[in-house]
């Protein structure tokens, strides 16, 4: 796993339950977003993530609506046993 | 107003790139993609983290589209991951060098392989330029020219007559004086005057050591082709320095060369010869030739 991927799951892995979308990951991780959605693509073909689109409506936000990714309960596990692994602790 | 313009000029082409890259993406992913990626470009803050972004999307779609060719399984794992099946990720896909980060190293590697090469010396090679070839010679000792004999001083003798009646008056011995005189003897012939002595003198030149007339060419004169011979004079102590400033007797022609005749000659003061009479080394003065020549 590159070290890209990981810096993408780290992200996640600070608090599972959040959703985040693309540009979030980037600022996070100061990933270029020909690294970041491509890993995004694939962790979510994977089902480590899954994504949905923001409940809002554009025209009253005044912005496009985002894409959002969370991780799956199988990806959170699969994730933590990859950091295990890694010896950088395992967040349940 | 004109950066309003700049903003809006800035705000359309990388929206242009981001819709061209994500009308690059399989059917069914083009659209979200597109969507998706125009949300998060608005999210940037900057006119360069707006390009950066949307060239970033570019590559983004390379990616993706080689992925999804290549692998044919996203449907597959999409439609697994729906099901609420996992798919264990594969190795390969996840690669720890990614083709960025390879390329990155590539080109780092191929800088520091050619700096290591032009530190030892490769660049030498490429750059080095034929010199002109060209002969130089130091004449050292002119033809010896034959002196005339330097005439001896002849005594002058004067002859003075004496009167016939001339009488001398008797000497009156001195009493107090008690010398013996003593008969003088007969006078032998006159000694002849001794011979001058013979002297094995030996001219000094330009000796080993001597300054090579390749370092004093001037580079002009290269260019022009020019040449020619001088003759200096130069005077010497016994070990070979220069006792005084060297002189031209004869010019070259040119005063690029009897100038550069001349540092050559004071460049070799203490690489004489020295002048040597019966062996013995003495300070004396003596011209000597430089001749600057090139060879075609």
């Amino acid at each position: 796993m590159s070290l890209q991927t990981l810096k993408v799951l780290e992200a996640f892995l600070e608090n599972p339950a959040d959703s985040l979308s693309g540009a979030e990951v980037h600022q996070r991780c100061h990933l270029p977003s020909g690294t970041l959605y491509p890993i995004l693509l694939r962790l979510e073909a994977a089902g480590w993530f899954v994504s949905r689109w923001e409940l809002i409506d554009p025209s009253k936000a005044g912005r496009p609506r985002r894409r959002l990714y969370r991780l799956t309960a199988a990806g959170l596990r699969q994730a933590s046993e990859v950091f295990a692994g890694l010896g950088r602790g395992v967040l349940a | 107003m004109s950066c309003e313009r700049t903003d809006d000029w800035v705000d359309d082409v990388v929206a242009s790139l981001v819709r061209r890259a994500a009308k690059r993406a399989p059917a069914g992913l083009s659209e979200r993609l597109q969507e998706e990626w125009l949300a998060d470009l608005a999210e940037q803050r900057g006119h360069w983290a707006r390009l950066r972004f949307a060239l970033g999307c570019s590559w983004a779609i390379n990616v993706i589209v080689r992925e999804h060719i290549a692998a044919g399984l996203r449907p597959a794992a999409v439609s697994a991951a729906a099901s609420g099946q996992t798919m264990r990720l594969r190795e390969d896909d996840f690669p720890f060098f990614t083709g960025r980060t390879i390329a990155f190293l590539l080109i780092v590697a191929l800088h520091g392989a050619v700096l290591y090469g032009l530190a030892m010396g490769l660049g030498h090679k490429f750059t080095k330029i034929a010199a002109v070839p060209f002969v130089t010679r130091v004449i050292d000792r002119p033809p010896t020219q034959e002196l005339p004999p330097v005439p001896r001083p002849q005594l002058l003798t004067a002859w003075y007559p004496l009167p016939r009646d001339l009488t001398l008056p008797p000497i009156e011995p001195d009493p107090k004086q008690t010398i013996a005189a003593t008969p003088r003897e007969p006078s032998h012939d006159p000694l002849p005057p001794p011979a001058p002595p013979v002297i094995d003198r030996v001219q000094g030149g330009p000796g080993a050591g001597f300054p090579s007339t390749a370092d004093f060419y001037p580079a002009a004169s290269i260019r022009l082709g020019e040449g020619g011979t001088a003759i200096l004079s130069a005077c010497v102590d016994g070990k070979g320095h220069l006792l005084s400033e060297p002189t031209i007797l004869q010019s070259t022609g040119s005063e690029r060369l009897d100038a550069s005749a001349l540092r050559l000659a004071r460049a070799g003061s203490g690489h004489y010869r020295a002048t040597t009479e019966n062996g013995v080394p003495v300070s004396a003065c003596y011209p000597f030739r430089i001749r600057f020549e090139l060879r075609n």
